[in-house]
């Protein structure tokens, strides 16, 4: 049903294969459209993206553009909806990294929750070195590595190894058992309280940007949404039987 | 048989002229409490427009309830006329040219109520029909807009104007209390006078229709907004109970399904919200809840930050900036969400 990407869902686990190489308008699109059954209908709590043929993603498709037309900024918004959208779903999202992720696919690695790489994943934003800008990796990045390496990784476009991408804390697990490491990982997020997951992220993904006044408002709001929340009524009622 | 939808046409605010920060109302009114001026400084509030008289001899302004009535009186009907103006001179009519007018007010009681008066001072005709909106709080202007609209969908081609006229400085109880602390840090005076006619073609990018509107109260919450009487003061006296953006938070997303499920939409679909500016700790009670960015409520922050929370006008000065903005496209779908006393939270939605 997909062209550029394929949609599996067994049990608790959805999985999203890019099975093109290069992004695309087509795979944004495709994307919106998973989405959209994950927000709407999936009963899914893990969202796994990864690759296939050594590789997860090379980045943008340049064949999609053309020196003698205008250029249109409205596709590099559209990408930055999808990928906002990915990093919001209420689901843990596990990147699952082998072989080169560059440019889109760096910046798609970042929105994840967790990144579960092979030892012979790389990473590189290569945007800057062909002119053009790692989208809101810009704004990302920074709160992951520091601004320092920041600096270093979008404008001198380094290749990453799978090791220094886990010291830098891009990646969280580095393994050649990828699908253990997987089941690993998936394990280490435990039950998965969907509203839980969504406002912790969200508040973590906000901290950098909001002041403490405004933070402590926003976090008391999400709160008291948790604890409305049956999973955490039934952690007390838990309590009170034992 | 297809009923031409009612649109919003145009939109006008006023507020009185004198503007105050918050350290100039602790000021005016000798606050000493450090809880209450506390609760002032962390309010999110810069200013506020409010009516408020010389100090006494006690160095203090101070007003009876009759002061009070008088001056709720007297500046609805100046807030009103300049509301009014701004929101009939963009499509070139005059109060003479309204077949329908309903006001809404909770900051002072009075009989005969505000379309007498306006009709009496501001030239609409006498045989313009009427509705008075009374007592219903925060929430009532969508209260007002529901049958506004509906009389529009029922009457085509004919102009409909609704005012939602609050002096909130005409309620303001002044002591050391923390109760009036909260109150007397929040609420600001403005009116907003809106527009409407339903119409054949399609909506535009400056009018939207109005599409549909979704109540929810919650009655477990009866008590948690409400006028009280204290003799102690000779006056009424707001009380609002500190769980209250929690409880309409919690509740929020019952309306907002309700009403985006029955027109197959989904939140995602919505490209603006149009949320009541009911105070920094509502604002982001809604925020979490229904799962709405700092984006998402950049004019209902900024209406508190800069006018405080203007009652049951707050939604239609949010409405009047997003308007102003020039990002509304056509097509574009809205909510406006206005929350209060009941307590209430009243949705409607909007399609440009």
């Amino acid at each position: 049903m997909y062209q550029t990407i394929r949609y599996e869902e067994t049990g608790q686990i959805a999985r999203i294969t890019l099975v093109q190489s290069h992004i695309n308008m087509e795979m944004v699109r495709e994307l919106t459209a998973v989405c959209d059954h994950l927000e709407d209908t999936s009963a899914c709590k893990v969202v796994v993206i990864e690759g296939e043929n050594g590789r997860f993603c090379e980045g943008i498709d340049f064949a999609e553009f053309r020196p003698d037309q205008p250029m249109d900024i409205h596709g590099f918004n559209k990408w930055e909806k999808i990928s906002a959208r990915i990093e919001r779903l209420p689901k843990a999202i596990i990147a699952l990294l082998h072989g080169p992720a560059k440019g889109g696919g760096a910046q798609l690695a970042l929105v994840a929750d967790a990144v579960v790489a092979s030892s012979s994943a790389t990473i590189q934003f290569d945007e800057v070195h062909h002119g053009f800008l790692p989208g809101m990796a810009t704004f990302r990045l920074a709160k992951v590595v520091g601004l320092g390496h920041a600096k270093r990784l979008i404008m001198q476009c380094p290749i990453l190894d799978a090791d220094e991408a886990l010291r830098l804390g891009i990646v969280t697990v580095v393994s050649d058992d990828l699908e253990s490491a997987l089941s690993d990982t998936i394990d280490a997020f435990g039950p998965i309280h969907n509203v839980a997951v969504t406002l912790a992220r969200r508040l973590l993904n906000e901290s950098f940007s909001t002041e403490f006044e405004n933070a402590i408002g926003n976090f008391l709001a999400a709160q008291h949404r948790a604890i409305h929340q049956t999973p955490f009524l039934e952690t007390i009622k838990k309590y009170q039987n034992e | 048989m297809n009923h031409p939808r009612p649109k919003l046409l145009s939109v006008g605010t006023s507020n009185p002229p004198n503007r105050y920060t918050q350290k100039d109302i602790l000021d005016l009114f000798r606050v000493a409490n450090p809880t209450v001026r506390a609760m002032f400084a962390a309010s999110h509030i810069e200013g506020r427009h409010l009516v408020i008289p010389e100090a006494d001899a006690e160095g203090v302004p101070h007003e009876d309830q009759e002061a009070l009535l008088r001056k709720h009186r007297i500046w609805a009907l100046r807030l009103a006329k300049e509301a009014i103006d701004k929101a009939l001179s963009p499509e070139g009519l005059t109060t003479a040219d309204i077949d329908y007018l309903c006001c809404i007010t909770s900051t002072g009681f009075m009989l005969p109520g505000l379309t007498a008066m306006f009709i009496k001072h501001l030239g609409f005709r006498v045989d313009c029909h009427r509705t008075d909106v009374v007592g219903m709080g925060c929430n009532a202007g969508l209260n007002g807009l529901n049958p506004t609209a509906n009389w529009c969908a029922a009457n085509p081609g004919r102009n409909a104007l609704m005012i939602c006229c609050e002096v909130n400085s005409a309620l303001y109880v002044y002591d050391d209390e923390i109760t009036t602390g909260v109150v007397n840090s929040l609420f600001g005076d403005g009116c907003a006078a809106v527009l409407l006619r339903a119409e054949e073609g399609e909506a535009t990018s400056l009018q939207p229709q109005i599409v549909d509107f979704y109540s929810h109260i919650i009655p477990d919450a009866w008590g948690a907004m409400r006028y009280d009487w204290t003799s102690s003061h000779g006056k009424f006296s707001f009380y609002l109970d500190r769980d209250v953006p929690y409880v309409l938070g919690i509740h929020a997303e019952t309306p907002v399904d309700g009403l985006l499920s029955r027109n197959n939409l989904k939140r995602r679909d919505i490209d603006h919200w149009i949320i009541h500016s009911g105070g920094k700790k509502v604002i982001d009670a809604i925020k979490y809840n229904i799962g709405i960015t700092e984006h998402d409520v950049r004019h209902t922050v900024n209406i508190l930050r800069h006018f405080g929370n203007l009652g049951s006008g707050s939604f239609l000065f949010s409405y009047q900036r997003l308007m102003d903005e020039g990002k509304v496209h056509s097509g574009d779908r809205g909510v406006m969400m206005t929350m209060g006393p009941g307590s209430t939270i009243e949705t409607a939605l909007l399609q440009w």
